[in-house]
């Protein structure tokens, strides 16, 4: 055992970061209840934390339920959670937690390993959510519980993003869980609308159409701030519009953080909404069927992101709402090279590349994301750089449903798609061995990208458990996806997370963009 | 009697109808090139769990199996599991119900209690100022399309002249549901506070609705009425002297109101249906708000479900208004 993690956040440091978002203020009960309403334009319309694993539904798993650790702040670091310790074995392949003494669940109950265990037994065996980031190096049945403090996980290799992952294991109430299990069904229809969590508050409501509606929970064995919010309504709201003048009038007291430009300057203008601004981890990129001819040869890569105008884009259609980031990994986050050169937008230079193509230069189609403006301008600006290069691309429309299927087929897939990659966990892997790595094809890598030494460097740092060590790899990688242009890397997302006047203040972590109750004060 | 039989005979012609709805609408939502286990599993779940989510919803059997198990599933009342909800399809359909029923029940009384009469008396002062602003408005209501309408008027009675909220059923969460009905279980309640709330959260939605559906009824309305008013029973009830309003509403409007009342039980299965623009731009939680969801999430069985209930409503309207006519008319019978 030579890698210990820790120490965890305590009590005091829980209530001290607390403290440090602001003055005291009195207590929420002396001045009366305090309420929040969030408006979210994806329905909650499911509480299993097992069953679903998106952003859009994260409120329900990170208020309503624990894991082992979890992220906080900006960039995320991983804390220690349910568990206050971890030991790790030199080979990288066994890790043991100790959890807090004294956890409980939302109906008084203990939390124990045995919860852990089930847990993660109920992901396998379900086979959805979170079951990705798992089921590779996971195995039913390989969890023990040592005693009720204490539980192990073996892993069939060594997995260096494990303890990453681990935030997305939500500790579920095993006795209950089971009491409504149906036909081997792990409690999946019972847990679709309850909830057997221990989080930092507890379900009051739940109507799918609606949203929920959740209270907090003052035997969480975190303690909150002042000012912390005592009840809170999660609610669909799906037009951007609605939710704008919601925001303005103030029935809502904040929505999603990734607003259209123009729908955040009509919030500042009321004067009515303050803005949490913040860089995030959510890179924007054309994904290149590297697959297909011509775009299997590299000038031609190259020559299409020589084709786009990066300033013009981020700081004309995006008014500066974004930040460049030149690479893959978004440039807050470890393993981004500082001195990343990446492509400029230079038509002389395309021409150079272009005349260098083996291939036979084909017209090429691009489709964007339809509902989501910036994917449609992006392509709309390449076309135009395109077009000035003498390259014909067509540009088509697609509802991302109609997309993802084709992710899985290259001879399917579209040349060129415009969008993001979010972050479902703070490590460089998530930008990289994830998306390039030839193992992947059908399961992340969309591109259809191969390279020998990216998947090499990629293989190599997920077997080393000391991130100094892993940082060089994920360094090298970033620069040889650049050089290979292995996608038109455009920018990293700013968060700009609108709140009523009612709230102080925002710990915004981009794991769950602020959707943590914990980590926002309120004016009481 | 013949009512009855009439009725039998539109209710032997339902499961056909609804067969070849769902022929329909299954094709075409297997046409479009989604593959919602893909959306379900995630972008970068394993192929692994993309084929068990495919095998337990069923999707990896042949096109006409799946077709027909669903068929069979209906039948027996299952309408399925919802692919992205993960509920039986029937129970989301049922709790959302009341709101669009609620909602539509409102904009269609609304319609009809301003456009009838209106129809009236624009027909019977033909081409006045009063029938030409009529005319205008009534084509302004066709016209406009309800996104840009509920948006007009989110800006001008909830931003501009505060008096309504912006969206939303109520603030908070409605009362216990006895009839899902906000505003009839708060005054079961005697709970007045809330019915007047609630009231203000239906004003716009109801609105929005009701402005082209009574544009539809005036429209129907005057020209049945200017149709009828040309008849010769009508002239020979005024030669005989009865009383002008007599003639107008007794006879007049009676045979008008055939035309019109096709009309209304049309646009009242369309604001069943149909509301899904306006019930997502108002937040409103009911059918319409589901549809618009199902059909970003490509959930197959949500879509279905929810295009066999409404086209078993259209169904059941069209048999009451076929009823409600034959006895109006006595010569459909």
């Amino acid at each position: 055992m030579d890698h210990v993690f820790g120490p965890a956040m305590g009590r005091r440091a829980a209530i001290a970061g607390a403290t440090a978002l602001g003055a005291f203020a009195g207590t929420a009960e002396a001045a009366g209840r305090v309420r929040y309403v969030t408006a979210n334009n994806n329905p909650y319309d499911i509480l299993d934390p097992h069953q679903v694993f998106d952003i859009g539904r994260i409120a329900i798993r990170l208020n309503m339920y624990d894991a082992l650790v979890r992220w906080v702040d900006n960039p995320p670091k991983l804390e220690m959670w349910l568990a206050e310790k971890v030991d790790i074995s030199t080979d990288g392949k066994t890790y043991t937690f100790t959890l807090r003494p004294n956890l409980k669940f939302h109906d008084g109950s203990p939390l124990t390993a045995d919860d852990v265990v089930y847990s993660m037994e109920r992901i396998l065996g379900l086979k959805k959510g979170a079951y990705g980031l798992f089921s590779d190096v996971v195995k039913p049945g390989t969890t023990k519980a040592l005693d009720p403090m204490h539980v192990q996980f073996t892993l069939n290799k060594p997995f260096a993003v494990f303890m990453a992952v681990l935030s997305e294991l939500w500790v579920v109430n095993s006795k209950v869980v089971k009491s409504h299990v149906k036909e081997n069904d792990w409690g999946s229809e019972w847990m679709t609308r309850n909830v057997a969590g221990s989080g930092g508050y507890k379900l009051r409501r739940f109507d799918p159409a609606i949203g929920f509606q959740c209270e907090r929970n003052e035997a969480h064995f975190m303690p909150f701030g002042p000012g912390a919010i005592d009840e809170a309504d999660f609610r669909v709201s799906m037009e951007t519009a609605t939710r704008v003048l919601g925001m303005i009038k103030g029935e809502f007291t904040t929505t999603d953080g990734y607003m259209p430009a123009e729908q955040v300057e009509r919030m500042k203008a009321s004067g009515n909404v303050w803005f949490k601004e913040a860089e995030s981890i959510r890179t924007f990129y054309f994904i290149i069927n590297s697959a297909k001819a011509p775009l299997n040869d590299v000038n031609m890569r190259r020559a299409l992101s020589c084709m786009f105008d990066y300033d013009g884009f981020n700081n004309n259609i995006l008014g500066g709402t974004v930040v460049r980031n030149p690479g893959i990994i978004p440039n807050p986050m470890w393993g981004a090279p500082a001195d990343l050169k990446g492509y400029t937008y230079d038509i002389d230079k395309a021409k150079w590349y272009l005349s260098q193509v083996k291939e036979k230069i084909r017209p090429l189609q691009i489709a964007a994301m339809s509902g989501y403006p910036q994917s449609e301008q992006a392509a709309q600006m390449l076309q135009a750089g395109a077009a000035k290069a003498g390259l014909e691309i067509k540009v088509v429309a697609e509802p991302f449903t109609t997309l993802v299927p084709k992710f899985d087929d290259p001879d399917r897939a579209h040349d060129l798609i415009p969008l993001w990659r979010s972050a479902y966990f703070a490590d460089p892997h998530n930008w990289t061995g994830f998306i390039f790595h030839s193992r992947n094809f059908k399961a992340g890598n969309s591109s259809f990208y191969k390279n020998a030494r990216v998947d090499e460097l990629t293989d190599q740092a997920l077997v080393i458990t000391d991130r100094e060590k892993r940082r060089p790899l994920y360094e090298e990688v970033s620069r040889i996806l650049v050089e290979d242009a292995a996608g038109i890397f455009i920018n990293n997302t700013k968060f700009y997370g609108p709140y009523s006047k009612q709230v102080k203040s925002v710990r915004f972590c981009p794991i769950g963009d602020t959707q943590d109750l914990r980590w926002i004060q309120m004016n009481t | 009697m013949r009512l009855l039989a009439l009725a039998l005979r539109r209710c032997l012609w339902m499961p056909p109808t609804l067969l070849g709805l769902a022929l329909i609408v299954f094709s075409i939502s297997h046409v479009i090139p989604a593959d919602p286990a893909r959306v379900l599993a995630g972008e970068n779940a394993p192929m692994e769990q993309v084929e068990a989510i495919r095998h337990k919803f069923g999707l990896d059997k042949p096109l006409p199996e799946q077709f027909v198990r669903y068929v069979g599933d209906v039948v027996r009342g299952n309408m399925g599991i919802s692919l992205y909800t993960q509920r039986p399809v029937a129970d989301d359909l049922v709790e959302r119900l009341p709101a669009t029923f609620e909602l539509a029940l409102y904009a269609i009384a609304l319609a009809v209690l301003v456009g009838l009469p209106l129809g009236v008396v624009s027909a019977l002062r033909r081409n006045s100022w009063l029938d030409q602003i009529v005319r205008l408005v009534t084509i302004g209501g066709l016209a406009m399309a309800a996104f840009w309408l509920a948006i007009l008027l989110q800006l001008l009675f909830s931003m501009h002249l505060n008096l309504t909220p912006v969206q939303g059923r109520i603030d908070g969460w409605g009362p216990d549901p006895i009839t899902g009905f906000y505003t009839l279980d708060a005054l079961i309640r005697g709970d007045f506070e809330t019915f007047f709330a609630a009231l203000r959260y239906l004003a716009l939605p109801m609105l929005t609705l009701a402005i082209p559906a009574m544009a539809t009824i005036v429209r129907f309305t005057r020209a049945g009425v200017l149709n009828v008013m040309q008849s010769q029973f009508v002239f020979y009830q005024a030669a005989m002297g009865l009383p002008r309003r007599v003639v107008i509403w007794k006879y007049i409007l009676r045979a008008a109101l055939i035309g019109t009342l096709t009309q209304i039980g049309l646009v009242f299965g369309n604001l069943l249906a149909g509301a899904v623009v306006v019930e997502t731009v108002f937040s409103w939680p009911g059918l319409g708000t589901y549809a618009y969801q199902s059909i970003l999430q490509s959930d197959y069985n949500a879509i279905m479900g929810f295009t066999l209930f409404t086209g078993s409503v259209f169904i059941g309207v069209n048999l009451l208004v076929d009823v409600a006519q034959s006895v109006l008319d006595p010569r459909g019978r």
